[in-house]
Formats: C-alpha cells, sequence, structure tokens
C-alpha cells in the first residue's frame, strides 16, 4: 500500500477507537483513571498550582489574551520577512550582536509565531470556555489550564528561537520546542477530556470539532513514527496536510461555529453541515499551507530526513483525490457560518459588535484560498510544479486571512463572557479589523502578483530580476505592515477592556443558542428576543415569578 | 470704596481627566524643535550640531534601512501594551 492511504488509514482507526472510548469510558477503570487525571491536573503540579489563580474562566481568559499578543509578534515576524524579501541587508547591522536575520527563518518564525503562539492559543482559549458550556459542566482545572497557557508560550518562544538557530550547544531546538508543546497540549487533552467525563448533557458538535482536533496534534505524531511517515518526503507532505486539516481547520471551525451563534445571537443554522465540516476535516486532506513538509521533519529532528518531495503514482492519485474532497467541508463550514450570522431577521445584537467582522471575513474568504490552494497543491503532488512560486503568498493569506481571522474573532465574541467586561473602545477594534483586513488583503495580493512576474520572467527565462517586481514587495510589505498596527490595536483594546472595559449588564449577555431547551422568564420580553437566545418551537418558557412573603435573617 | 470681586480658591486644583486635545500642544511642541533644528544648519551652514552631531555617527550603519521606522512603530506598540498592563496593575 502507499504512504498516503496507509497513513490515513492508520489515523482514521486510531481516531475512531478514541472517539469511542470517549463516549463510552475506560469500562471498569474509568473511575479510577478520572481520579489520578484529576491528580496529575492540580496537586501533582505542588507549589506550582499556586502561581496562577484558579477562578472560573480564569484558564481561557489567560490563553486568548497571550494568543492575541502572539499576533504582534506574528505579524511583525512576516512582515520583516516580506521587506527582507527585497532589500536582504536591511537588517545587516544586527549581525554584531550575533543575528544574521534571513527572509527564510524569519518567514519561518512567522508561522511558528502565528499558527501556534497565536491561532492555537486562541483556539484551545476559546474550547476552554466552548466545551464546558456545551458540556453543561465546569472546567475540570482552571489552575492547571492557566498555569499551562505559560509552558505553551514558553514552547512557541523555543520554535522560534530555533527556526533562527536550530542548533544551540549541539541540542536541536525545535525538537525540543516540539517536545515542551506536546507536554502542554497533553494536559489540555487530558483537562478536556476530564470536563467532558463529567457532562451532563449530550454535547454540541462544535464541542465535538474542538476535541478531535486536540486528540488529533498527538495521534498524527504518533502514527507519523510508527508508519515511518515522519521518515518520508510524502509522509512529512501527508502530516503537514493532516495537522493542517485535523489540529487546525477543525479546531478553529468548532470555536467560530460557536461564535457565530453567540456573535449574531441566531441559533447555529445546519447540525448536519457541522457534521459534515466534522467528517471532513478527518477523512480529507487539506491543501492550505506549504508545498513541502518541512515543518514536520524539522519538529521531529533526529527521527526525520530531508528527503526532497517525490510522489508515487499511487501516492498522487489517492493525495489528489483526497484534496479535491476538502471542498466538500469547506463549503459547508462557510455556508453554515454565513447563514447563521445572518439569521433569519433575530439578529438582537450589534452587526458591528467586535468579532462579527471578522468571522465573517474568514467564512467568505476560506471558500477562494481553498480553491487556490488545492490548485497549487495538485499542481505540486502531479510534479507539474508550475504554480509553486505563488505557493508561499497563498500559505501566509491562508494564515491571516481565514485562520487568523476566524480564531480572533470567535476570541472577541467571547470576550465579554470571559472578562465580564465589554472590549475598552468598539471604534479601535474597528479600526483594528480594518487595518489587519486591509494590510493582509493588499499587502499579501500585491506580493502575488510580484510572484506571477517572476514566474512569467522565469518561465521566458530572462536572469535580471524585474524592478517593478521589486517595487511591487516593497508596497506589498509595506501594506502588509497594517496587520501589525492592526494586531497591536486589538492587543491593546483587549488588554485595557480588562481594566477599564464597561461592565456587562444581564441585559447584554449573551448565551449559546446551540441547544436551549428551556427560557426562563424572569421579566417581560419580546417573541424576538426569545427566539434570537436560540428557542425554538419546541422550547419550554418558564416563568420564574416572585415571592412576596416577608423575609428574615438567614439562619446559620 | 472697595469693589467686590469673588476670592480665590487659595488651593492647589488639578483635574482628573486628561483633556483630549493637550497631546496636540506636545505635537507642536516636537514640529517646532524639529523646524528650528533645520533653520540651525541654514542660519550655520557647514556648522555641526552641537552634542546630536557626534551622536549621530554612532548610529551611522545601523539604522541604515526604512525598515527600522516600522520596527520602531512596533516597538512603540509593544511598549504601549507593557505600559498599559504596569499602569493598571499599579493604579490601585
Amino acid at each position: 500500500m502507499d504512504t498516503v492511504l496507509t497513513t490515513m488509514f492508520y489515523f482514521w482507526i486510531s481516531l475512531f477507537i478514541v472517539f469511542f472510548l470517549v463516549q463510552r469510558g475506560l469500562w471498569i477503570f474509568s473511575d479510577v483513571a478520572k481520579g489520578t487525571v484529576s491528580f496529575m491536573l492540580e496537586k501533582a503540579l505542588g507549589p506550582g498550582s499556586d502561581l496562577v489563580e484558579g477562578r472560573p474562566g480564569s484558564g481561557a481568559r489567560s490563553w486568548i489574551l497571550q494568543g492575541t499578543l502572539w499576533l504582534i509578534l506574528g505579524s511583525m515576524f512576516t512582515f520583516t520577512s516580506m521587506w527582507l524579501s527585497h532589500d536582504p541587508n536591511a537588517l545587516h547591522s544586527l549581525a554584531s550582536w550575533g543575528f544574521v536575520a534571513n527572509a527564510d527563518e524569519l518567514a519561518s518564525a512567522g508561522f511558528y509565531a502565528t499558527l501556534y503562539g497565536s491561532v492555537s492559543m486562541l483556539v484551545i482559549g476559546s474550547g476552554f470556555h466552548i466545551i464546558p458550556k456545551l458540556a453543561g459542566t465546569e472546567l475540570a482545572s482552571e489552575t492547571n489550564a492557566n498555569l499551562v497557557s505559560f509552558v505553551w508560550t514558553i514552547s512557541v518562544l523555543i520554535l522560534v528561537i530555533g527556526s533562527q538557530n536550530n542548533i544551540i550547544l549541539g541540542v536541536e531546538i525545535i525538537p525540543l520546542g516540539t517536545v515542551v508543546n506536546s507536554v502542554a497540549l497533553l494536559a489540555v487533552i487530558l483537562n478536556q477530556l476530564l470536563t467532558v467525563s463529567n457532562r451532563t448533557r449530550k454535547m454540541a458538535l462544535p464541542g465535538w470539532l474542538i476535541l478531535i482536533a486536540l486528540l488529533s496534534n498527538p495521534l498524527l505524531s504518533i502514527i507519523s513514527i510508527i508508519s515511518g511517515a515522519a521518515d518520508d518526503s510524502v509522509g512529512q507532505w501527508l502530516s503537514y496536510h493532516l495537522f493542517g486539516g485535523a489540529f487546525f481547520f477543525a479546531g478553529v471551525a468548532g470555536v467560530a461555529l460557536y461564535a457565530s451563534s453567540i456573535a449574531s445571537g441566531n441559533p447555529l443554522w445546519s447540525k448536519t453541515l457541522v457534521g459534515v465540516t466534522l467528517f471532513g476535516t478527518v477523512l480529507t486532506i487539506n491543501p492550505f499551507g506549504d508545498i513541502h513538509g518541512q515543518m514536520v521533519m524539522e519538529a521531529f529532528g533526529p527521527l526525520a530526513e530531508n528527503n526532497v518531495v517525490a510522489f508515487s503514482n499511487q501516492d498522487m492519485l489517492a493525495a489528489s483525490f483526497l484534496m479535491a474532497l476538502v471542498s466538500i467541508p469547506v463549503f459547508a463550514f462557510a455556508s453554515n457560518m454565513l447563514v447563521t450570522m445572518r439569521g433569519s431577521d433575530a439578529f438582537v445584537d450589534s452587526p458591528d459588535y467586535p468579532g462579527n467582522a471578522e468571522l465573517n471575513l474568514g467564512s467568505w474568504l476560506i471558500v477562494p484560498i481553498a480553491l487556490g490552494s488545492l490548485f497549487v497543491q495538485t499542481d505540486t503532488v502531479s510534479g507539474t510544479s508550475e504554480l509553486v512560486g505563488i505557493a508561499d503568498s497563498l500559505s501566509v493569506m491562508a494564515g491571516w486571512l481565514v485562520l487568523v481571522p476566524l480564531s480572533l474573532g470567535a476570541a472577541l465574541s467571547l470576550y465579554p463572557e470571559l472578562t465580564g467586561r465589554h472590549l475598552f473602545s468598539n471604534n479601535r477594534a474597528r479600526w483594528g479589523y480594518l487595518m489587519m483586513t486591509g494590510g493582509a488583503i493588499f499587502g499579501l495580493s500585491i506580493t502575488m502578483i510580484a510572484d506571477f512576474m517572476d514566474m512569467a520572467l522565469v518561465e521566458m527565462m530572462v536572469e535580471d530580476p524585474s524592478a517593478l517586481s521589486e517595487e511591487l514587495r516593497k508596497v506589498g510589505s509595506v501594506m502588509f505592515y497594517g496587520v501589525v498596527i492592526g494586531s497591536i490595536l486589538h492587543s491593546l483594546n483587549m488588554v485595557t477592556g480588562i481594566f477599564r472595559g464597561e461592565l456587562i449588564t444581564a441585559d447584554s449577555v449573551k448565551s449559546s443558542s446551540i441547544s436551549v431547551e428551556s427560557y426562563s422568564l424572569v421579566t417581560s420580553t419580546t417573541v424576538r428576543k426569545i427566539l434570537a437566545s436560540g428557542a425554538n418551537l419546541d422550547t419550554e418558557v418558564i416563568p420564574t415569578g416572585e415571592d412576596d412573603e416577608k423575609g428574615s435573617a438567614t439562619k446559620l | 470704596m472697595s469693589i467686590n470681586t469673588t476670592d480665590s480658591v487659595d488651593v492647589f486644583l488639578q483635574g482628573e481627566k486628561e483633556p483630549s486635545g493637550s497631546w496636540i500642544f506636545i505635537v507642536i511642541g516636537f514640529v517646532f524643535s524639529l523646524s528650528f533644528l533645520v533653520l540651525y544648519s541654514i542660519l550655520y551652514p557647514g556648522q555641526d550640531l552641537p552634542v546630536i552631531s557626534d551622536l549621530v555617527p554612532v548610529f551611522s550603519g545601523v539604522f541604515d534601512s526604512g525598515i527600522w521606522f516600522f520596527i520602531l512603530g512596533t516597538m512603540i506598540g509593544i511598549f504601549a501594551i507593557l505600559g498599559r498592563l504596569l499602569l493598571e496593575a499599579t493604579s490601585e
């Protein structure tokens, strides 16, 4: 059997077994496992658990704030790499400090900071809020969630340092960062599994999307090593794209679908489409990202060799077919998001509220960027390699115009519930959105035009670089600086909002409208508001009466 | 004959909130100081600026690309966030 199908087969089987175990428990060992995990998450940490607070919501808040701060570094590294692509000596003065800035290495640092620092932290942080809500329980350990966020940040710092200099004092830095990252992720998974095991009701599908995203990461690592995919060029490419689909896309889709309901006040449009998205992310190959498996090779370090990507005929067919199928979950996700946000004339919350615009943007742009990525990846898989020149720009686009807007939009939507306050300024959030979106769309589109020009010159075998292409890259990088400014505005807005944001009142509290079985009617309200909270015709409206009896002192 | 006027409060008064227009005067101050620096080179051509002319060569070859203006902007943004965190943490 070929590499693609073998690895995919192992992945599907192992994910099914894990899913089955999560649903059914571990038979007579369930209670023992729960007790052990609970001990590991809190008591086993010793004095470490005293370093952070364990108030409800503090774990999610910590992850989301750190994820937003990583946006600044991610955008800054990406901007610097874009600048150095047209002016390679711009930072040569830093060589006197021992740092030789290189466009490719900075782009790699940008990927680590954006994907692992920002997108992952925003998804995991939102997940810490969403899964307990959907499971009708509390998070198993807020203290552990809070503490592990700092371990994750340290792991991303190690990865960023490793992208600049992979060997320090004879130690490979990126594999070291991957190990620290895996330990942090394991703690997150155990925390969420323990939370899910305490569920009091059936969990809605967006929660499963987040859980599958978390579980797929270590499963894929183990499968890549066992099946030998980590040491094979095609296997590295495949592992990279499976990580992209099962971990990043599924996680982002889960939090975005939940947030689309929260942000708009509308019930999630279709459960079937969420199911299609869930199965699609696991069963297909996501085309977003690089055309090689360099990141996987770096992550596995000594376990992976550097090979040139060369697909066999069988691999080519299987990969092309499974990649083409990705349009099913992508369309299902985008349509579900857009229809949910549009609603059925029951949009009670302000459409201008922070988070809505980002969620809309990501939902619109995922379709063209997925199709573009599909063309580029199919071109690579088939060995034609005519579109290789635009692969990097398209990969950055997928990050900054799909994954970041969706994860950031979800985090912004959940912000009031997590902090008890609104953002400091809606106007600043709007400017942040405009700067980020404008910078990413125009900056990356102009860079892509320069890529096309260079590709045309290479095709005509012109050796001299085009001056116009250089100028376009310059303009593109300067425009991308808007993303850096937007990231700073968002971070400042969120940090300031924690201290000075307007306190949320009972009227402005939003609730998930994914599964509302009963609605407590405290005061008179409109049918529109009841429907907008997620109630449907089968929802039981329970009037909560007030007691007129004379009160007395509470007996202790 | 005496004129009745309102007595002075005789205490120091300071508003709690910063007026929104105050930063304009700081910017005007910067613009004026920059224009005076330009004026200096017009009035005394060939004459180096005191102190500054000694400092500038120290940085020659360091900030010789436009990218430094952008990096400076980002650093200001990051310090604004850190400053806000410290300010809010110590304000109570």
